[in-house]
């Protein structure tokens, strides 16, 4: 009877910790899922796709355990579905067994084809990402289901994300987070739906089922990317009680490590008299010198070169990570005695940093701000020097990291409301007898305008340039003839605070002037060059972002030839804009236009103060956006005088 | 809102391997001041071992190009790197830095699924403006066929570029130089005891800078492609590649390795087909929509399984190969249905070379299927899903294809261009006005490679965009206000013949009234408007993918109340190689607009620039004309 006891207890316990990865499975005998109309009618659809992540504490040793099951089923329909879902990658990453990798295809005559495991082929250090296993999937026509099922032993690390939303629509959508009695924490972001909490083999975990998944779409004005469904999660050792806080500030004592550099670095502060010479004035200057000479010397490498952070073979070497980078600016900051704090964060079309939940994974981007100049250095874009914060961290939050080592979250915001602006000056006259159209034009840009254009001209190869110079003399204009095309303050070193890029050119077209009978209409809107037209058939998904806050003010003088009258001048008229709640604009197209004898003198006033905008403003902004396009119809009728 | 010229694309950056020819420009960020290719054969009982020392020098001129620092070389399973020695020197500090780093990677390739091929990675240190590096490594190359080509000229200007090769006396060498006719090479021939040596020294060569709309970069940039001819032991001659026998033969024994086993289902699946259809053709054509429809395009290159088509069994099994598994597989089926077929060598349209003028593997990149019915050669293309039997891919028109007859025999034939007439769309429209707007029924009927376009446009270049979104920037009609509604689209497999699309248009604000006028373009299709050359900085030909008709009528109806009182002149360009006819006719209270245009040919050379352009000109004078109708 004893022995019997035993003999169950044993079972009781060994069944209380059994892991639930083992115990999962795919059918058996597996089926063709039953579809609605609409969904036989996409590329393919996901029926299913589960993932579970299941942290263990072993019954040996200590070190703690984390296995990974990914369990997908998709129909696909087309020769599109079956591309989108017959190579499978799966990433090494951290992978210190392979529990178990299949697939199957279920044809639609009920078919079977299992994965042969001897076609899974080994990719060595895949450019940034490491290792991966990869396989064809075998057997799959039209119709068929593709079933692919793994699970991976990880190294044990406390943190992981997964984004959930996917190309394709998903039915249903189940994550599993099993942590047992250790503290575990997930959530998961842009879902209607939480966890739950769920016991799994009498383990704690949680649960989180979605259905009925969209592809995230492409829109313009948007971050899809970073709007997308994921899930983030944490898991630390039994009994310990790690907050936030301490997560941050333990990640931010490790990445600033040598960003505060006590003593510089006898080799710098060599460098930094050179670079400075006799400026030593003000923070912008010296910032700016700074950032120039370190893109003009320095290459940021990716690999796996651990020596890449450290300060003396980076100096040595003039390569550096992302992260050593920092370093040698620091240092150069420091010598030339320029306050400066390091930040991190991440690309905001790629992740939206959230304070409240540590996620390794958010820092990926690294900056220094210059507190006395508001403007910041971007050592990863050769094509930037000093300036307002590039668009693709505007609007993200960033921890901003003192010279105590103390950090504060910020969202990180554009000091200079008017930073970025296009002023345009246009001539616009008829030739030969009404066989062209003549126009002299003078640009200005300002800011990010500035900073893009500058390094168009200087840094891109010459096919690119040659576009770009295109652009610069206006774009859409078919059979357009560039007689001038002149440049200033081309180079990427300008000291002077946001000093303006100039472009003057003149060019000639025939196909902005069309006939009709005696008259002639000048198709006086496309001279601005291509608007943007935001189309929205279906619903707006993703919040506005815009690059930046942006102003145009553009002057068009047209020379009406005096043996002709214009008409149809009202089309030159429109006025949109979106107002707050205080009724002050936030952005607005106007033009309108004055005669002045045979010269009709076209002013475009548009701007955007804000750079965000929520979903429920979409249709105002998208009248202000659309408001200048209408102006690129716009056309003035020239008729014979009688 | 202005649309910016794209975001800076910082990627670009690292990725100027789209190779181009300028003039020689004194404004360079980065040239090379030495390119050497020294390669060295040695043969012991048959066994080549063959080793090129390369050599690189490079200035960076200024500190705008420093991305060039960052070094990516290529090996795969026929090739092996040795001795990668690579340092910096910085003139100014007379300091030299040695790359201490090398890193071994894969990358992933979009075509290709998975490949043999890795790279050795590292970064030159300290470049900065005024730096010079220098590479040296070996390539040992494993492979007697594969003695690969040198590039006198590159992406960035080279001052000196020297090839060197030492064989012994008993191996014959063959070589070919394609583009230097504007550079100037000095050849020269030396022996020593038991080798041969010739040299090939030139100065001075620009950069190449691709275009738009060209043929690939081989077609100008000035190269040599060498290869073994033969070699001597114990008083035989052996081939390697003296000619296309050899290289056939080559072709023919890999062919040889392909697994023929267990093909009874794959000659099942031929058979269900066939014997539906009574003629040769029909089951040809049939057995190919089922290769089409069924075996999806997946590609594995590893090692001579690059070359070794899988077996036809296992293809089928799998549902997925690349070209060469494909033509195999129909290679097996057609012949088994009593279709003489033959597995067919080609290279794309990328490759310049005739396999006579270098009988290499250099010559083709690609593998498909030759059938011959009623006397007829007809190309078949697995991996085009989409074009119709009897009609070739588009990208192998005008290519030289190797046909293997048996293993003894092959032939050369050249896939013939596609006419005109063979592409075409015929595009109806019927357009009214009404408060103000313009309203639009149209139907598209697309053929040939026509239809294929559009079918893999709508597939893979729509992605997450909406239908209606999708054919804005596909076919941008009217204006961008334009909306498309009603879309539908008619079955894409190619065993349909045409493709239709249908769609209603409104167009808001693209009639002008102006007073009792309204004035109206009935050209709501402006194709080829953009297509001016800028002849003054093109360099090469402009590359035409293929013949194409497109048949327009364009149907106005007047509204109750108006009359028309202008209508355009009928105005016409009437090329041999392309051009365009406009007519406008009158009646029962509708204006129809009937608009040809044609293109005849793939390639419009430098010397036509004048004339094509004065087409294109006249093209975008005709659109610009509109009716005037008035109450």
């Amino acid at each position: 009877m004893r022995s019997i006891i035993v003999i169950l207890l044993c079972l009781c316990t060994t069944q209380a910790f059994s892991q639930f990865y083992k115990e999962y499975d795919w059918a058996k005998k597996p089926k063709l899922h039953k579809l609605s109309d609409k969904e036989a009618n996409e590329s393919s659809i996901a029926i299913m796709e589960k993932y579970m992540v299941e942290y263990v504490i072993p019954d040996f040793g200590n070190n703690l355990q984390k296995f990974e099951t990914t369990h997908t089923i998709a129909r696909v329909h087309d020769e599109k579905g079956i591309k989108t879902h017959n190579t499978v990658y799966i990433s090494m990453y951290d992978v210190i067994n392979i529990v178990d990798i299949k697939a199957r295809t279920i044809t639609p005559d009920g078919k079977v084809t299992l994965l042969n495991k001897d076609n899974i082929k080994e990719v060595k250090n895949v450019e940034e990402y490491g290792d991966f296993k990869i396989f064809a999937i075998e057997g799959a026509e039209k119709d068929s289901e593709i079933e692919v099922l793994y699970t991976l032993e990880k190294e044990y690390s406390a943190f992981g994300r997964e984004t959930l939303q996917k190309s394709y629509p998903i039915k249903k959508l189940e994550y599993d987070f099993i942590y047992g009695k250790m503290p575990g924490r997930a959530k998961v972001y842009n879902a209607f739906t939480d966890f739950d909490d769920r016991i799994y083999n009498k383990r704690q975990g949680k649960q989180l089922i979605l259905e009925d998944i969209v592809p995230m779409i492409e829109e313009e004005y948007a971050t899809p990317n970073s709007n997308k469904i994921y899930v983030a999660f944490q898991c630390f050792g039994p009994g310990t009680n790690v907050t936030d806080d301490m997560l941050w500030s333990n990640v931010v004592t490790n990445i600033t490590e040598g960003m505060f550099p006590e003593k510089v670095h006898p080799e710098i502060t060599k460098i930094v008299t050179g670079i400075l010479k006799d400026q030593k004035t003000d923070d912008y200057t010296k910032a700016y010198l700074i950032d120039d000479y370190v893109k003009k010397n320095y290459t940021i490498v990716k690999n796996n070169n651990a020596q890449l952070s450290e300060i003396d073979y980076i100096i040595k070497n003039k390569s550096a990570s992302d992260l050593g980078i920092i370093k040698v600016y620091s240092h150069l900051l420091e010598a030339a005695k320029v306050e400066y704090m390091p930040v991190i964060t991440s690309d905001v079309y790629e992740h939206k940093f959230d304070s409240e939940f540590f996620n390794p994974t958010a820092l990926r981007e690294f900056l220094i701000y210059i507190p006395k100049a508001y403007n910041y250095i971007t050592p990863n874009r050769v094509d930037y020097r000093l300036s307002e914060i590039p668009p693709n961290i505007l609007g993200n939050t960033g921890i901003f990291v003192n010279n105590k080592k103390q950090f504060s979250f910020y969202k990180i915001p554009q000091k200079d409301p008017d930073y970025s602006r296009v002023e345009r000056n246009m001539n616009i006259s008829f030739e030969d007898d009404m066989e062209y159209v003549k126009i002299d034009q003078n640009q200005k840009y300002f800011g990010h305008w500035a900073m893009n254009n500058r390094a168009y001209l200087n840094l891109a190869p010459e096919q690119a340039i040659k576009e770009f110079e295109d652009y610069l003399t206006g774009s859409g204009i078919e059979d357009k003839v560039v007689k001038k095309y002149e440049t200033e303050n081309k180079e990427m070193m300008q000291l002077e605070y946001n000093k303006p890029f100039l472009v003057s050119s003149t060019i000639t077209s025939e196909s902005l002037l069309e006939e009709a009978g005696d008259s002639y209409i000048f198709q006086v809107g496309k001279v601005i060059g291509t608007q943007s037209e935001l189309y929205q058939e279906t619903k707006r998904v993703n919040p506005i972002q815009m690059q930046y806050p942006n102003r145009y003010n553009y002057q068009i003088v047209v020379t009406i030839p005096t043996d002709y009258e214009a008409e149809g001048l009202e089309s030159l008229i429109i006025k949109k804009e979106l107002l707050d709640d205080k009724g002050e604009q936030k952005c607005k197209f106007e033009s309108n236009y004055k005669l002045e004898g045979n010269k009709i003198v076209i002013t475009i006033e548009e701007f955007y103060k804000e750079f965000e905008y929520e979903i429920a403003e979409y249709e105002g902004f998208r009248e202000v956006i659309n408001a200048a396009s209408d102006f690129n119809k716009a056309a003035i009728l020239m008729n014979p005088k009688e | 809102m202005t649309i910016s010229h794209m975001k800076f694309p910082v990627l670009l950056l690292f990725f100027v391997a789209n190779i181009c020819l300028a003039q020689k420009n004194t404004n360079e960020d980065f040239r090379f001041l030495e390119r050497t290719e020294d390669i060295k054969i040695n043969l012991k009982k048959g066994t080549f071992n063959i080793v090129k020392s390369i050599h690189e020098k490079a200035e960076y001129v200024t500190a705008n190009k420093l991305y060039f620092a960052n070094e990516v070389l290529h090996f795969d399973s026929f090739t092996k790197l040795q001795d990668i020695e690579a340092t910096t020197y910085l003139p100014v500090s007379g300091k030299t830095l040695e790359v201490d780093y090398i890193e071994t990677k894969h990358e992933f390739d979009d075509g290709i699924f998975y490949s043999d091929q890795q790279t050795k990675n590292f970064t030159f240190p300290g470049v900065t403006k005024g730096a010079i590096t220098d590479l040296k490594y070996k390539e040992i190359i494993s492979e007697p066929h594969f003695l690969g080509l040198f590039r006198f000229g590159t992406y960035a200007p080279t001052q000196k570029a020297i090839l060197r090769i030492e064989f012994p006396k008993n191996v014959e060498i063959g070589y070919k130089e394609f583009h230097t006719e504007n550079i100037t090479i000095d050849f020269k021939k030396e022996e020593t005891k038991n080798s041969n040596i010739y040299t090939w020294t030139t100065e001075n060569v620009a950069k190449f800078m691709s275009e738009d709309d060209a043929e690939a970069a081989l077609y100008h940039l000035p190269h040599i492609i060498l290869h073994i001819k033969n070699y001597t032991e114990d008083n035989k001659t052996v081939p390697i590649l003296n000619n296309v026998k050899d290289l056939y033969s080559w072709y023919a024994s890999l062919a040889k390795q392909v697994d023929e086993s267990d093909l009874k289902k794959v000659y099942k699946i031929a058979e269900d087909i066939a014997k539906k259809y009574t003629t040769d053709r029909e089951k040809a054509e049939a057995i190919y929509n089922w290769v089409q429809e069924n075996i999806t395009y997946v590609a594995f290159e590893d090692g001579l399984g690059g070359f070794i088509p899988r077996g036809a069994a296992s293809v089928c099994k799998n549902r997925y190969g690349d070209c060469k598994d494909m033509a195999n597989l129909l290679y097996v089926m057609l012949n088994h249905v009593g279709i003489p077929s033959y597995r067919t060598w080609i290279g794309t349209r990328d490759r310049p070379y005739l396999y006579d003028e270098v009988p290499t593997p250099m010559v083709d990149n690609h593998m498909i299927t030759a059938t011959v019915i009623d006397k007829d050669t007809i190309f078949i293309d697995g991996t085009d899903s989409y074009v119709n039997f009897g009609m070739p891919s588009s990208f192998t028109q005008t290519k030289e294809a190797l046909i293997g007859i048996s293993p003894e025999k092959f032939v050369l034939k050249k896939v013939p261009v596609q006419p005109s007439e063979k592409s075409k769309t015929s595009i109806n429209t019927t357009i009214t006005f009404e408060n103000g707007n313009i309203k639009a029924s149209e139907k598209r009927t697309m053929t040939g490679y026509e239809r294929v376009d559009f079918v893999t446009d709508y597939l893979y270049k729509k992605k997450d965009n909406t239908e209606e979104e999708f054919l804005n920037t596909t076919l941008a009609l009217g204006n961008n206000k334009t909306k498309y509604q009603n879309i539908e689209v008619s079955p894409l497999e190619s065993k349909h013949k045409t493709l239709t699309l249908t769609f209603d248009l409104l167009i808001e604000s693209y009639a002008k009234t102006i007073g009792s006028k309204t004035i109206l373009n009935l050209n709501i299709d402006r194709v080829l408007s953009k297509q001016k050359i800028d002849i003054e900085v093109r360099k090469y030909a402009k590359k035409i993918d293929h013949q194409f008709q497109k048949k327009y009528t364009t149907t106005f109806i007047v509204p109750k109340g108006y009359k028309v009182t202008s209508v355009p002149k009928p105005i016409k360009y009437d090329g041999k190689a392309y051009g365009f006819d406009i007519n406008y006719e009158q009646k029962d209270g509708k204006v129809i607009q009937h608009k040809t245009i044609y293109i005849n040919t793939l390639r419009v050379e430098k010397e036509d620039f004048e004339a094509w352009n004065s087409f294109v000109k006249k093209l975008i004078k005709a659109y610009k004309k509109s009716i005037i109708i008035e109450k």
